[in-house]
């Protein structure tokens, strides 16, 4: 049924006005210009105002919307297949061999990120060196060659093999020589890998040759004993150690090895029982092991031998022909006193000589033999393999290319481009050689001039074993896959020999099981992997024999004192030069290491540079100032220095650091410093370092980085020190308080410390102060370098730092203070004192209570924690802190291009320890006391349902110390090994009068001197 | 105020025949209401580029970060807390004079307090700059205000003396900020009064609806009363509290109990050292010296001999407590002013502000325009190099000597500070272009009862005593510091 009720919608449709009507014809009320649109017109006209602000305004929305996607996206692959024995999050670690060390590699899914002492290591107990410590940034150099090349061509292996083997062939049929030269070599399964190579080569010759060898030495027990070995020194039987320009701590042979045996008679343990060894030590230079010394004797390097054959003169009763006194009374006596004590300690005496001269180290045997050191302090049969290059070998190297004898050369490890006297020399003769193969994994000076390159793998990527000491064999394993596309040296040597076995690794294992593990007591798989766990075997030592000196010594005398007047420096701007492996540097092998170069020198404290160390006398009669530049002039080669005020530096003489100025290092260490071996002298059939040079002036300054520019303490009890005859006397002499810890009153609420309170104690008379745990510190906390400039304007980053302090002796009273040292006439009578300095985590510590924003606060095991994410960077902290430890990042450093010093390099993020942050800029920093092992340790001992034991964590620092200086631990456990050393009556805490209560406790250093020396 | 009349023995503080209501206004709003003179012009371009070369620097930093300053690990802070502590001390005489003279009721401040106050809102802002750019990361600056967060319960920390700064400085600014607005309303009245056009329209909203009423009235003095007396602590405050950055910390040099008292005597020493200086020009240049007169320049300067005596008895005492307290560091520290490697800014120091301001004994120095002009800003530099000292010389050689360091500025540092002083001047000479730089209102008050000629018609009326009236006209000529001539002008 219609309804016949009519809706209408409104007044309009009820009367249907024409308007109505018009619009209601249409879909839409208001026309949409879909034809206009649709029609040419539209879409070819001009863009309405409305329409292109509707479509910005979606544009820009939308873009606004992508761009809100994070970026940029890194993916990370996870594991399909998980490998059995890797954790993400858990470190492995792998026993490996470091230059006859046996260490630990920590690796982080599969990538090596820390290198650790292997703490059954025999030879220095877990320490480490400098090196070893930043060894690990090496292997992701992205300057490493990727490939092997010809030329400067890469190519494929197979190709090299073949052009290589080719060449061989040709040069066996012509019957010329070929020449193996090498960095001493002493792992067995390399030397076997050489011997096979010269059985299919019978031409072939191995020639040992090292930047610094010690030739004098093996010589001189050549001639002596008709042993030509470098035999091992003893530093921990020796109670009296006389040393004539050997840095046994720092450079000389083993310092590593060195400083455990020395600190074992010097360290708390031995002072306990007022026992304490003797430290003469007569040299130039102001080396490490002299800042250690009881008592050092500045002498001319001219002087040395002379010295020498009075202190024999004086043991043996006799007078050497043409024996003279020395200019220096001081020296004189020193020398006759130095003579009765070793007298007085026979058998436990021990006299070493830094020298490079065989008559030198003819006589210091005579010496040696007179005070009965050999089968005691000196061990001729379980001898050192460390060093056994021969300069004179490689002089004859040398005239043999030049008479065109030798067609092929290899090169393992050796750079004489860069560290032979006279590199012009070699350049020019290898011009002549028609194969010239380098393994070294860097186009280094040497490599440069090869026309093979093939790559060596870095050890950590290798396969081998090592033999330093006599009955000592450690083994190599690779951590990593190889990085680039190379190949370990041996088995290139074994390609091209067309050994049986090619491949090394079997290679290894075959010279292992059939040589070497029996001698360990172990045999077959079993005891192979028994030997990758611990890392090394011991076969028994044999018997130190003892040898007596026969020889006829006028001769040597003779010719000792004659090459002592030809280095008397005699007229104007004519002074002695003595040349020194830096402790960092070393040989300069490790110059492209960023941690190394910013590692300071642990005598200057410069950073980043060698210089010319003068003595103040020096510097005030050629009128010179700190930093100025001056011109060395010897053997035709000439360098230009900063010069460096040196305390104890002999006067007359010149100081030069050896391993800087590499030209073709990589990045990082090109132009750092200037080379100085061109400097050395072949003299005697050796290579020495020592000359006589011109030095002229020039009109330039350099401001030198040092990481410490006041020198003195300032008599200020931050350092305290004592002789041993008053330690003997009270044990407490020189801490500053009379009977046990000195306690004051506090204004603060005392923290609870429920569990654990982490404290730490450091014992200034077992510190060397060699900067490992630096360079470890930086390895494990991710302390970014910052480079010369920034250390220049004082700003590196180290968390720990090594402060040194020299003082002076005059008229029998300690001098310290800067204005009384500026009166001092000569600053020969030195003494320094090392002090590791680092947040001392004061219970009442005085950065956390100015903080505004709580980033640096107190935890319940007496740690001061560092909240980087909450810090806003005033640096209130900082300038609070009285130890002055905390470090600013001031730029940042990561990820900053004017910082490219190696950390943002491809692969270099990759040496990070995941297990700590990276800092951005503007954020405070400082000593963690490794936090992350803390915390580990304690989830270990919780997984496996057990308190925390004592050593179980051990802090980087305190694990590198080759010295055993740092112990770290619970300060509640009174039975814990850091309790019982600050139980030491020499125990005091620097600047404690403040009442920040630090929780670092320093021991006192003590000086076995008698009064009158001091 | 009501408009009894003065004793006659006063010296009258606003100078100058036919001095009428609408001579002030006349006086005081020609520069704001006029097109700006050359003077004005080279001032401000001078005074943009310092701007700019702050902001450049200050843009630098954030860049690259706190590097580009010569800062490093021994000393953390140099320019620029040395700039934030001679700002914030500037900006102290606004606060003194408009707040502690009113509630003394010093009636001389009432011609000089504008610029004063607006000088101390200007140099907190140039402070406040400072405290955030010294950032290490300056956008993570808001972790220093207590703020409800979801980190727990991550508070700012208490017991540091740089969040009491942080509520010292804002608290002070605020104050500071609102009492100066308030005082301006009558006088931002007065120009929307005589404007037309948009700037009226502008003026009117600025002046909050002044109506000129008597309850208007009656609520301006008794606001402005409740005002001075919020703010006269805060004059104490704010460097006591600054001070304590200072004072509650460990470094030799800066752990002294005497810094409150001396830091505030200081901050009153340089904030009128910069009045002075702002004032000597601005008086001259816009005219005023009717009612910035040399009573006024002498008062004030006799204020800063003061305020520098204080200072110099501080100093002293410093150097007797560092002696006497046989602390090691301590006494190393004060010798180390003077023989250590800054001795320089030890001399500038002690030089400025204790031997030159003690020549204001002298009434010709203190009445001397070029002479207390050279003066001032002899202790402008004299303070600056105070701060300096305390913090740079005090940080570079502390405890341990292995870590004694040297403090070299880059052109950062200096760029920041130079640019700072020209972000100040920029605001200063923009004050002065949109606001009168003299209370017109307040120095109203002054016209019938202190000024030269109220007095005249006062002694023509012939009610006073004569001995009285003979005094101050002889005192006129013997013992006033503005001249005759100077009361004639027109």
């Amino acid at each position: 049924m219609d309804s016949n009720k009519k809706y209408w919608k409104g007044l309009e449709e009820l009367n249907k006005t024409p308007e109505f009507v018009e619009k209601n014809k249409h879909e839409f009320a208001e026309p949409i210009p879909i034809e206009d649109v649709l029609s040419g017109n539209g879409l070819m006209g001009k863009t309405p105002r409305r329409d292109f602000l509707k479509a910005v305004g979606f544009g820009v929305g939308a873009v606004t919307l992508a761009a809100c996607q994070k970026v940029p996206v890194h993916k990370s692959i996870p594991y399909l297949i998980k490998p059995e024995e890797v954790t993400p999050g858990v470190a492995n670690y792998y026993s490996s061999t470091y230059d006859g060390h046996a260490i630990l590699v920590k690796t982080r899914e599969g990538r090596p990120i820390k290198i650790e002492g292997n703490p059954n290591d025999l030879l220095s107990k877990g320490g480490l060196s400098a090196q070893a410590q930043a060894s690990v940034l090496d292997l992701y150099d992205v300057n490493r060659l990727k490939n092997p090349m010809k030329g400067t061509t890469e190519y494929e292996w197979n190709e090299i093999d073949a052009f290589v083997i080719r060449e061989l062939a040709a040069i066996k049929t012509s019957g010329k020589q070929i020449r193996i030269v090498s960095s001493t070599v002493h792992s067995p399964s390399t030397l076997a890998v050489i011997a096979d190579f010269i059985a299919q080569y019978p031409t072939t010759k191995h020639i040992n040759y090292d930047a610094v060898s010690y030739t004098g030495i093996i010589q001189a027990n050549q001639n002596s004993f008709g042993k030509a070995i470098l035999p091992h020194y003893r530093f921990d039987k020796a109670d009296v150690i006389v040393s004539f320009g050997a840095d046994f701590l720092g450079s000389w042979i083993s310092p590593t090895e060195f400083t455990t045996q020395y600190v074992q008679n010097r360290n708390n343990k031995s002072l306990q029982s007022k026992k304490m060894s003797r430290h003469i030590q007569f040299e130039t230079g102001m080396s490490l092991t002299g800042t250690n010394a009881d008592v050092r004797i500045p002498i001319k390097a001219s002087e040395e031998g002379v010295a020498l054959v009075n202190l024999y003169n004086a043991i043996a009763g006799t007078t050497l022909p043409g024996t003279k006194k020395l200019a220096n009374n001081s020296a004189n006596n020193a020398i006759i006193l130095a003579a009765k004590e070793l007298e007085a300690a026979k058998g436990k005496a021990l006299v070493v000589a830094g020298s490079n001269d065989v008559a030198t180290q003819v006589l210091v045997n005579a010496i040696n033999s007179l005070l009965g050191s050999y089968g005691t302090t000196i061990d001729m049969d379980n001898y050192s393999n460390q060093y056994a290059g021969n300069d004179a070998e490689f002089v004859e190297f040398i005239n043999e290319i030049k008479r065109g004898d030798v067609d092929a050369v290899f090169f393992l490890n050796a750079n004489p481009a860069y560290d032979y006297f006279n590199s012009k020399d070699i350049t020019d003769a290898l011009a002549k050689v028609r194969l010239k193969v380098s393994f070294s994994d860097h186009k280094d000076e040497t490599t440069s001039l090869c026309n093979v390159i093939a790559p060596n793998h870095y050890y950590l990527e290798s396969w081998g074993d090592d033999n330093i000491i006599e009955g000592y064999y450690t083994v190599l394993q690779p951590t990593i896959n190889p990085v680039y596309n190379t190949r370990q040296a041996e088995q290139s040597l074994l390609v091209w020999s067309d050994a049986p076995v090619k491949e090394y690794y079997t290679y290894v294992r075959n010279n292992w099981d059939k040589n070497l593990l029996a001698k360990g007591g172990l045999s077959g798989q079993k005891g192979w992997e028994t030997l990758l766990q611990t890392g090394f075997i011991k076969v028994a030592d044999k018997p130190a024999g003892i040898y007596s000196f026969t020889r006829d010594l006028n001769a040597v005398a003779g010719t000792i004192l004659a090459q002592s007047d030809q280095l008397v420096a005699s007229g104007d701007k004519k002074m002695e030069l003595q040349l020194y492996k830096s402790v960092a540097m070393q040989d300069g092998k490790r110059a492209n290491n960023p941690w190394l170069q910013e590692l300071p020198d642990p005598v200057s404290k410069v950073t980043w540079d060698n210089f010319a160390a003068l003595s103040l006398t020096d510097f005030k009669k050629l009128n010179l100032n700190e930093g100025d530049v001056i011109t060395i002039d010897a053997n035709g080669y000439s360098i230009a220095l900063p010069v460096l005020l040196q305390p104890g530096q002999a006067e007359g003489t010149i100081s030069v650091a050896l391993g800087y100025g590499r030209t073709m290092a990589g990045p990082v260490g090109d132009g750092v410093g200037k080379n100085a071996f061109p400097f050395r002298k072949f003299r005697n059939g050796t290579l020495q370092s020592t000359n006589v040079v011109t030095i002229g002036a020039t009109e330039d300054n350099i401001i030198l980085a040092q990481t410490q520019t006041h020198h003195s303490y300032e008599g200020r009890n931050v350092i305290r020190e004592t002789v041993l005859k008053d330690y003997v006397k009270d044990p407490y002499h020189g801490t500053g308080h009379t009977t046990e810890h000195k306690a004051y009153k506090s204004l603060w609420n005392e923290y609870q410390r429920p569990t654990y309170n982490w404290v730490m104690a450091i014992d200034l008379n077992a510190c060397t102060g060699c900067g490992a745990c630096v360079v470890a510190c930086n390895a494990e906390n991710n302390v970014p370098v910052v480079g010369r400039d920034e250390v220049r304007r004082r700003r590196e980053m180290h968390w720990i730092r090594i402060d040194r302090y020299y003082s002076f002796n005059e008229a029998g009273t300690t001098v310290t203070e800067e204005k009384e040292i500026g009166k001092l006439d000569n600053l020969n009578n030195v003494s320094v004192v090392h002090q590791p300095m680092l947040c001392q985590h004061c219970d009442h510590a005085p950065c956390e209570t100015v903080c505004p924003v709580l980033a640096t606060v107190h935890s319940s095991e007496g740690l001061n924690h560092m909240a980087y994410n909450r810090c806003v960077g005033t640096r209130y902290c900082a300038n609070n802190c009285p130890y002055k430890v905390r470090r600013f990042n001031w730029f940042n450093y990561w990820n900053d291009s004017r910082f490219e010093n190696y950390i943002q390099n491809e692969h270099t993020l990759l040496v990070l320890n995941p297990d700590v942050t990276t800092r951005f800029r503007g954020v405070m920093e400082k000593c963690s006391m490794c936090i992350q092992r803390i915390q580990a340790g304690k989830l270990k001992a919780k997984i496996e349902k057990r308190p925390l034991k004592d050593g179980d964590v051990k802090v980087a620092c305190q694990q590198t110390c080759p010295a055993n200086a740092i112990v770290f631990g619970n300060g509640n456990d009174p039975e814990s090994e850091v309790s019982k050393a600050l139980r030491s009556e020499r125990t005091y805490y620097v600047l404690e009068e403040l009442g920040v209560q630090p929780g670092i406790g320093y021991q006192v250093k003590v000086r076995n001197r008698t009064e009158l020396e001091a | 105020m009501a408009s009894h009349n003065e004793s006659i023995i006063r010296e009258p503080l606003v100078t100058g025949k036919d001095i009428t209501y609408a001579k002030v206004t006349e006086d005081v709003l020609s520069p704001v209401e006029n097109k700006p003179n050359k003077a004005w012009w080279i001032g401000f371009t001078v005074a943009s580029l310092g701007a700019c070369l702050w902001v450049f620097a200050v843009s630098y930093t954030f860049w690259y970060g706190i590097g580009s300053w010569g800062l490093n690990k021994t000393v953390g802070w140099a320019w620029d807390i040395t700039g934030f502590v001679w700002w914030v001390g500037i900006g102290h005489a606004g606060t003194l004079i408009s707040a502690v003279l009113l509630l003394f009721r010093q009636k001389w401040r009432n011609s000089i307090n504008r610029s004063a106050e607006a000088m101390t809102i200007f140099a907190v802002i140039c402070a406040a700059t400072y405290v955030v750019s010294h950032m290490g990361r300056p956008w993570m600056a808001l972790y220093t205000l207590p703020l409800p967060n979801q980190y727990g319960s991550l508070w700012v920390n208490f017991n540091s003396p740089l969040i009491w700064d942080v509520f010292a400085i804002s608290t002070y600014f605020s104050v500071s900020l609102v009492f100066w607005y308030i005082g301006l309303l009558p006088d931002i009245a007065t120009i929307r009064d005589r404007a037309s056009g948009l700037r009226r329209r502008i003026y009117s909203i600025c002046s909050f609806g002044w109506t000129g009423s008597v309850k208007t009235w009656q609520r301006f003095e008794t606001v402005s009363l409740i005002l001075a007396g919020v703010a006269t602590p805060l004059v104490l405050s704010v460097h006591t509290i600054v001070s304590m950055d200072f004072a509650t910390s460990l470094e030799p040099g800066w752990h002294t109990t005497i810094f409150p008292p001396y830091f505030v005597a200081g901050a009153i020493f340089s904030g009128f050292a910069m009045v002075q200086t702002l004032l000597l020009v601005t008086r001259k240049v816009l005219g005023l010296e009717n009612y910035i007169t040399m009573f006024h320049i002498e008062s004030m300067n006799k204020i800063i001999l003061v305020t520098g005596s204080v200072v110099g008895v501080a100093y002293l005492t410093e150097f007797f407590i560092a002696y006497y307290s046989g602390g090691e560091y301590e006494q190393y520290t004060f010798l180390n002013r003077f023989i250590g490697p800054y001795w320089w800014a030890g001399c500038m120091m002690y030089g400025c502000n204790i031997l030159m301001t003690q020549l204001m004994w002298f009434k010709r120095i203190r009445t001397s325009i070029p002479i207390s002009w050279a003066l001032s800003i002899v202790v402008n530099i004299g303070m600056w190099f105070e701060r300096f000292v305390i913090i740079v010389t005090s940080l570079h050689r502390d405890f341990i000597p292995s870590s004694w360091a040297m403090f070299y500025p880059t052109w950062v540092d200096v760029s920041v500070f130079i640019g700072s002083i020209g972000l100040f001047f920029t605001l200063f000479l923009l004050f002065l272009r949109v606001l009168p730089s003299i209370a017109m209102a307040e120095v109203k008050l002054l016209l019938k009862s202190s000024s030269e000629q109220a007095k005249k018609k006062l002694i023509d009326e012939g009610h006073l005593d004569k001995s009285q009236v003979e005094y101050y006209k002889e005192s006129l000529i013997n013992y006033d510091s503005v001249k005759i001539s100077d009361y004639e002008k027109v």
